[in-house]
């Protein structure tokens, strides 16, 4: 390789980059829009269903306080605790749900593989910064509720490079 | 007594406390590291003669996390989270032979689209990985394009391996008995388009970093490892290619289904740290295709994981599988008892094979190359101490 030529052809392809589109998300203005409502698992099939690992979402009207998921997480992480709920519900004799402490939980979603009664699943819900570590701990009332989903940016590719929408 | 032979007197008399310089501190003694000097905590002490560096001393172990050892009080599922804390751009690679030596350890077969779910994270994580270390080797010879560049490219493998996996890093994705979710809808279009754009972008790449002259004279003749001396230390990956070795773990001890992939062994004749630097940048490429292929031949529908009980005992005895990560061989040895945790599991990791060539590349080189050197070494500190 001619060393000018090598020269001339790397200025050239920085000089034709000032025509491709800026690949930067700009986030907090956008977010990313993503596949499905978040991980979840059927356990009669035995398989997840694709989606973000994100803060959990649980169903106080199907768990029935069988501790299987804090077992699941006693290797991994130790977030998940069980604690005492104010509700009665007829599935949950013992009146015990999950809680799960942020600052601990990796993500990993093998608690929602072991919950067997669909109970927990997870959302697309990935911010949760906070001021104090005891605001990290979300208590069983705090986890059944929605997140609000508001991504809607895409990668998307034309002639004139990527981008995000 | 003239005022000079007084001078003279006072002159001797001073220099008796003079001490001479020995050979040995004739040396400056650097220290590069521990904080940071790159992807992890990690130091090694130089010594200079001038602008020649004769001595090397490696000090290794700043972020060794006992993860062997963590191994022993876990079971085989929750085994998994903490296993791909090491090298979190290329997880999926680290719990893919974990995940098959537990397979061969139980004794069962991962259904076929399993198979081909988990080359596919492993052929995008490889990706994932290289251009992340491309990137630092870019900045680290000063060339901030090249650190840009990869580091904006690697969204488009990051967003597929979220789509697939659920996150961007650390998916926990591989388990012992297949994969833990199916594609989702439009993953195949998606990956084809972003993939196939990548493969574009890579040629870009060529021109402003490859056949840069000022890289190519930066590298290209530095840190020679001779194929014979890269057999001998027992280094492995794109270093033991670069030497001229044409060894790739998917070819050699095809796993899963590789050995009904087509693709080309990457290996190059020329031994120095152009080459090391240019090796993983094809396996990428080789990747692309890879993946294009994956996609291809996958089935249409069928399991993805094959169900096992989250407490699965393993029968006494052990295993051993390795696979081709993005730095080299990653192997598990595992031992078992009989009970539902391993009694043993032993990781080899390629950086850590790696790493053991540094002094013998350093030692005669000036400190100029050194970067150009230890970079070239696909290194990783924390997968190296583990
Ligand atoms: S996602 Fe993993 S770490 Fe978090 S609570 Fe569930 S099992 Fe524990
Ligand atoms: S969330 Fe599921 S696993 Fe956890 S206690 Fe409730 S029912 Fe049991």
């Amino acid at each position: 390789m001619n060393t000018a030529s090598g020269f001339i052809r790397a200025l050239e392809s920085g000089t034709r980059h000032l025509f491709v589109k800026r690949f930067t998300l700009r986030y907090p203005e956008q977010k990313l829009k993503f596949v499905g409502d978040g991980y979840q698992f059927d356990p009669k099939k035995g398989v997840g269903i694709a989606g973000l690992r994100g803060r959990h979402i649980l169903f106080h009207d199907k768990c029935t306080g069988c501790q299987l998921c804090s077992i699941a997480c006693e290797g991994i992480a130790e977030a998940i605790a069980m604690v005492k709920v104010d509700e009665q519900w007829k599935q949950n004799k013992k009146s015990i749900m999950p809680q799960i402490d942020y600052g601990k939980c990796v993500f990993c979603g093998l608690c929602v593989d072991a919950c067997p009664f669909y109970a927990l699943y997870m959302t697309n819900d990935y911010e949760l910064s906070s001021y104090t570590k005891q605001h990290l701990i979300y208590t069983p009332s705090q986890l059944a509720i929605k997140p609000i989903d508001n991504g809607e940016v895409e990668i998307k590719i034309d002639s004139r490079g990527a981008s995000h929408g | 007594m003239s005022s000079l032979d007084e001078k003279i007197e006072e002159a001797k008399k001073l220099s008796m406390h003079i001490v001479k310089e020995s050979e040995e501190e004739k040396l400056m003694t650097l220290s590069v590291g521990p904080q940071h000097p790159g992807t992890g905590h990690f130091r090694f002490i130089i010594k200079l003669d001038g602008d020649y560096i004769v001595n090397v001393d490696l000090d290794l172990g700043y972020v060794h996390r006992g993860e062997e050892k963590m191994c022993e009080y876990r079971n085989y599922f929750t085994n998994i989270p903490h296993l791909e804390r090491p090298v979190i751009h290329d997880s999926a690679n680290i719990t893919y032979s974990y995940s098959l030596a537990v397979e061969d350890l139980i004794g069962i077969t991962v259904p076929r689209r399993g198979q081909f779910l988990r080359a596919l994270t492993s052929e995008l994580d490889r990706i994932n990985y290289t251009l992340y270390w491309l990137a630092i080797y870019g900045i680290f010879l000063g060339h901030s394009t090249m650190f840009m560049w990869p580091a904006a490219d690697r969204e488009l493998v990051l967003d597929l391996l979220e789509r697939l996996t659920g996150h961007r890093i650390t998916h926990a994705f591989n388990i012992p008995g297949g994969v833990r979710n199916d594609m989702p809808n439009n993953f195949k279009e998606k990956c084809l388009s972003q993939i196939n754009y990548l493969e574009k972008r890579l040629k870009e790449y060529e021109h402003i970093f490859y056949n840069n002259p000022l890289f190519r004279q930066r590298t290209e003749g530095v840190g020679v490892l001779s194929k014979e001396d890269a057999i001998k230390l027992g280094v492995t990956g794109s270093v033991l290619r670069a030497s001229g070795v044409p060894y790739d773990i998917r070819k050699v001890e095809p796993y899963d289904i590789y050995n009904e992939i087509d693709f080309n062994v990457q290996y190059m004749k020329t031994c120095d740290s152009f080459a090391r630097a240019y090796i993983p940048f094809l396996d990428v490429r080789e990747s692309c295709h890879i993946i294009r292929e994956l996609l291809d031949k996958m089935p249409e529908s069928g399991d993805v994981r094959e169900k096992l009980l989250s407490n699965i005992k393993g029968p006494p005895g052990e295993s051993f599988k390795r696979v081709e990560s993005g730095r080299g061989a990653l192997s598990y040895h595992l031992v078992s008892d009989g009970t539902s945790r391993p009694y043993r599991v032993k990781i080899s990791t390629g950086s850590f094979r790696n790493i053991i060539a540094l002094p013998f590349l350093l030692v005669g080189s000036k400190l100029g190359d050194m970067p150009a050197i230890y970079w070239s070494l696909n290194y990783w500190p924390i997968e190296a101490d583990r």
